[in-house]
Parts: C-alpha cells; sequence; structure tokens
C-alpha cells in the first residue's frame, strides 16, 4: 500500500492520513510504510490496541492511559457509574485505573482519559501453563457472570486481555464492559470458546504441546481444527459435544450467511445466559492435566547432586543474588523453581522460564497453593523465545523487546544450549546481554555426568566447550564479578556483570 | 434498548447455535438448581438455624 502519486516517483512519499490535530503526535500504530514502530519515547500509541474503536492504549513517560472514545461514551458512564466497577476492582479482577486529564487525548474524539495500573511484565498465552490458561478462562467467566447479575456484558473474551499480576490473572481492558438484557446472546461466546476452550481442551485430552497453536493463531483455535484433533470421545462430554464440536458445525453451516450485527444480536432468541455460563465453567472446571510424562517432569536438579553440593549451590546462588542490583530477576531455564525460590526469598520478583510445560505447571501450582506472589513461572523455549506477532509484527512483542530483567540467572542451562542445541558459547552470552545487565551463571563443563548424558548420544563436536572456551566466549559481553567451585562437583558458578552496565 | 457495540465477529452460526447450546445445557443446569434447592430445603430444616447461606459453587480459591 501506497500513497505515493504514480506520476512522479520521486516524489516524496506523503504522510498516511493522520487525524486532525495530530501533526505533534509521534508514529502511530496506523502506519504501513514502517512496521518497525519509531517511538517517541515520551508518547506512542500501543501498536496491541487498535481493533476497538471504542478507544485504546497509548503510553506517556512510560506510563499507561486509555483513551475513551466518544461513540463510547453512554456504555463507559454506565459502568464507570456502577458498583460493577468497583466490585471488580475490590476483588482484583479488573486492574484499577484513575481519572486523567482529558487534554492528554490524542485526537480530537475523545470522551475521557483514564490512567490504569501499570502491570510489570505482559505475558502471552501461547507462553503460559495449562493451569494459568485455565484460571484465566474461569476468571474471564467469573468476570461475565458478575456482569451479567449488574445488567452487562463483556464485549470481548480475548486471552490477552488477561494479564498475571502478583501472579493471579486479572483483567487489563477497562472498556470491555457495555450494558445488556437480560436473554441477549453473548457476543464474545466464539471468541471465549477459540481463545480458551479450544486450547485448553486439545492440551488436557489430546496433547499439552498443542498449547502452540496459539502461537499461530492469535485470534484464538479455529473450532473446526480443535473438532478434528479432538479424540471422539470428546463427544461423550456434554459441554464439550456441544461448545466445541457442536459449535464447530453451526460455524462451517452458517459461514456464508451475513445477518446485520445489531439485528441477528436483538432477533435472537432469548438465549439462557446462566446456564450456558454454568455449562462452560463445568467444562473447563472438569478439563484435568497431570504435569508428568514430560521431558523433566520427574527430574529434579538436585538429583544429580549430592546433598552436600546441593546446599553449597543454594548458599552461593543466594549469595551471589543477594549482592545483585535491582528487584527483577529472570531465572532462565527454572525447572520446577527451586533457585526461584530462593531468588524470591531474597526479596527479588522472579519469572522462572522453562520449556518444559510440565515443570512450569508444577510450579505454578506450588507458587498459588503457597500464595506466593513474587514468582510467575512461563513456557518458554530459550533456543526459540517467543517472536514478534501480529499486525506489523509489533502487536505481541518479542521476548528480548519485554526484557527487563536485572537480574539473569542460568543454573544448570548453558549445557544444553550449548551441547544439546548447538548454540556457540559467544552466541549464548551476546543474546543473555541482550536480556540482563546482571548474570548468575553455572557452568557445566563436559566430565559432568549431565553434559555425558547429553553427549551420549551424539558426536563430541564442541571443541570450545571448556571452563577456558566459557571464559573466552563470555567476556566479549561480560566481566566477572565473583566465582566459586560448587562443592563436590566439577561445576562453577559466577557472576558476571554486563560490560556497559 | 442498548446499542451494541460489537467490534469483534460473533460469527452468526455461533450466535445462532448459542441460543440452541443454552437451550441444551440449561436441562441438566435446571435439575441440578432444583437438586440444591431441595438439599439446601432439607439440610436447613435439620440444621435449624444454625446453617447460614453457603458460599456459592463459584467461589473459587484465589
Amino acid at each position: 500500500m501506497t500513497t505515493a502519486g504514480p506520476a512522479d516517483p520521486a516524489a516524496p512519499p506523503e504522510p498516511i492520513a493522520a487525524p486532525p490535530g495530530s501533526s505533534s503526535r509521534p508514529h502511530a500504530a496506523g502506519s504501513y510504510r514502517d512496521p518497525a514502530p519509531v517511538r517517541d519515547p515520551a508518547s506512542y500509541r500501543d501498536p496491541a490496541s487498535y481493533r476497538d474503536p471504542s478507544g485504546f492504549v497509548f503510553w506517556r513517560d512510560g506510563q499507561p492511559y486509555r483513551q475513551i472514545a466518544r461513540r463510547f461514551a453512554a456504555s463507559w458512564d454506565a459502568f464507570e457509574s456502577s458498583p460493577l466497577s468497583r466490585t471488580l476492582m475490590e476483588r482484583g479482577w479488573l486492574v484499577r485505573h484513575e481519572a486523567a486529564p482529558v487534554e492528554l487525548a490524542q485526537g480530537t474524539t475523545a470522551h475521557r482519559v483514564i490512567r490504569p495500573e501499570r502491570i510489570d511484565f505482559l505475558s502471552y498465552p501461547y507462553e503460559w501453563t495449562f493451569g494459568q490458561l485455565r484460571d484465566a478462562a474461569l476468571l474471564t467467566l467469573d468476570i461475565q457472570g458478575l456482569a451479567l447479575e449488574h445488567g452487562f456484558t463483556l464485549r470481548d473474551a480475548s486471552a490477552y486481555n488477561i494479564q498475571f499480576r502478583d501472579g493471579r490473572p486479572i483483567h487489563i481492558d477497562t472498556l470491555s464492559f457495555e450494558p445488556t438484557e437480560p436473554g441477549r446472546p453473548w457476543i464474545a461466546y466464539r471468541q471465549f470458546c477459540e481463545h480458551f476452550l479450544a486450547p485448553l481442551t486439545l492440551m488436557a485430552k489430546r496433547d499439552v504441546r498443542l498449547a502452540a497453536l496459539l502461537r499461530d493463531n492469535l485470534d484464538g483455535v479455529p473450532l473446526d481444527l480443535a473438532s478434528r484433533l479432538l479424540p471422539a470421545s470428546s463427544r461423550l462430554n456434554l459441554g464439550l459435544a456441544t461448545h466445541v464440536h457442536l459449535h464447530a458445525r453451526a460455524q462451517r453451516r452458517y459461514a456464508d450467511r451475513p445477518v446485520e450485527a445489531q439485528q441477528r444480536v436483538r432477533s435472537a432468541r432469548p438465549v439462557n445466559q446462566a446456564a450456558l455460563l454454568d455449562s462452560l465453567r463445568r467444562t473447563i472446571a472438569g478439563l484435568r492435566w497431570a504435569p508428568a510424562g514430560t521431558e523433566w517432569a520427574d527430574y529434579d536438579d538436585r538429583t544429580s547432586y549430592s546433598a552436600d553440593a546441593t546446599a553449597d549451590k543454594e548458599a552461593l546462588v543466594a549469595r551471589f543474588i543477594a549482592a545483585t542490583e535491582g528487584r527483577r530477576v529472570w531465572d532462565l531455564g527454572a525447572n520446577t523453581g527451586h533457585y526461584s525460590r530462593i531468588a524470591a526469598d531474597a526479596g527479588r520478583q522472579v519469572i522462572a522460564f522453562d520449556i518444559d510445560p510440565a515443570a512450569a505447571e508444577r510450579l505454578y501450582r506450588t507458587v498459588r497453593a503457597d500464595g506466593r506472589t513474587d514468582i510467575l513461572p512461563l513456557v518458554m523455549d530459550l533456543a526459540n523465545p517467543s517472536p514478534a506477532l501480529g499486525w506489523a509484527g509489533a502487536e505481541r512483542r518479542s521476548l528480548a523487546e519485554r526484557a527487563d530483567a536485572d537480574s539473569l540467572l542460568a543454573l544448570a542451562l548453558v549445557h544444553h544450549l550449548a551441547i544439546g542445541r548447538n548454540v556457540p558459547l559467544g552466541e549464548i552470552g551476546r543474546w543473555f546481554a541482550r536480556l540482563g545487565r546482571q548474570l548468575v551463571i553455572e557452568f557445566v563443563p563436559k566430565e559432568d555426568e549431565m553434559a555425558q548424558r547429553l553427549l551420549a548420544t551424539r558426536e563430541d563436536v564442541f571443541d570450545d566447550y571448556s571452563i577456558e572456551g566459557f571464559r573466552a566466549a563470555f567476556g566479549e559481553s561480560w566481566t566477572i564479578i565473583d566465582e566459586a567451585p560448587i562443592r563436590g562437583t566439577q561445576r562453577v558458578l559466577f557472576s558476571l556483570r554486563r560490560r556497559d552496565a | 434498548m442498548h446499542p451494541v457495540l460489537a467490534y469483534i465477529d460473533a460469527g452468526s452460526g455461533s450466535l445462532i447455535i448459542q441460543a440452541v447450546i443454552a437451550t441444551i445445557v440449561a436441562i441438566p443446569f435446571f435439575f441440578r438448581s432444583q437438586i440444591g434447592r431441595a438439599v439446601r430445603f432439607v439440610r436447613g430444616r435439620s440444621a435449624g438455624e444454625s446453617s447460614t447461606s453457603t458460599a456459592d459453587d463459584n467461589s473459587r480459591a484465589s
């Protein structure tokens, strides 16, 4: 798409139609010419916020703001003054917000501007464990149930409207509510089934790794695909037979029969929303997945150590972490989070990444059971981290774009990347340097039993993989602050600082 | 009558089948709520005034 005149190829490109009064506005998400957002550090529109004409999110000095359009004024005022809005915030189901000066608005169509509470780290549904996606789904249903009691409804049921704050799911889209009347169909029913029910069912009934479908289907897993992939036995479950299989058939059947939206919503037969919601809740609550049988579920890193070595490693990690600055720690290859807990106990806010959905799920369950708010487990293949996705490649940010860690923890990880995935040590060091400025890292030499296991099934082509090679490779980006051998092993723990930090 | 500000595609099939599905699942929903009422009624009579309203089954640990 180009707006340049056809007659004069040398003509300077015209700007894409900018809204009136926006000449001083920085590059917004609307430009087609420059998919890499040129962001005014002071103020820019969130590239993920373009779908809903009722409003959008913009950032100003690192703070999120939400602009409410005039067309949504009646619904917003009704919601804002309703007890529903207060109850949702009191229960911690919806992010809190405060009024902001409407002068901050971009363009001329603003009704209000609000400043919602900022969520530190945005995670995406394709990074969540089964239990996290399930809790997010149940929260969405809880919110819809409460909304209906107050004469409101959720206009959307996107999984991207849920974030994890202090370890718990919370709804972040304050503009999702509008007044409704009893018996009206739920506009977001399809979206709920595609964002939550379909992936959860596939994970529980077919294979937990099918969560990966969410990464490719940002609008949710198509129901016809879910219906095809599910085992036949899923048709015996009333909830799945209706919300997935029958629903998918109906979508196919009516796909080419457009009905004007307002009309079809109003003329449809009254829908028993209480029964529908109850059925969705029971169906999702009935989905179970036990974290076992995948890569590391029964693997505990400590089993490769003696008790003595474990105690020494714990003490060293605690000491090195205590010496780092800042609160935000990313535990890379966290497994079931033994060392994430040590970092959290030292007052750090930890995001615990692991490639294995079972290990991350186990950590999520224990974190929830213990009522911890300082550890967020996420599923992540560090050799293939979340890319930038969606419209203009800017809607869902890559892991590196979201990197804000003060410190990284990489324990019993480097041999998996270097030997298991053939990543050269220098590459690992450079990539870690993009994620954080301090690094507590364990070097596992080839002679180590766990490294030997990796080498047992492949040719040893890793000539540079040695402690000397590690020092040289990581020395490009990092300086050594401290180091100590782990007693009873040949492993060494390093505390590093990025050269420019 | 409130306007519907739908910006997502609700899907023709999803809207049409929603009413049908809600009707189907309303049958067990109705019986469960009747059983629940009966149980509460019986319990209420046997427990006297000691039992107050029990938490609804929506309460999740959170």
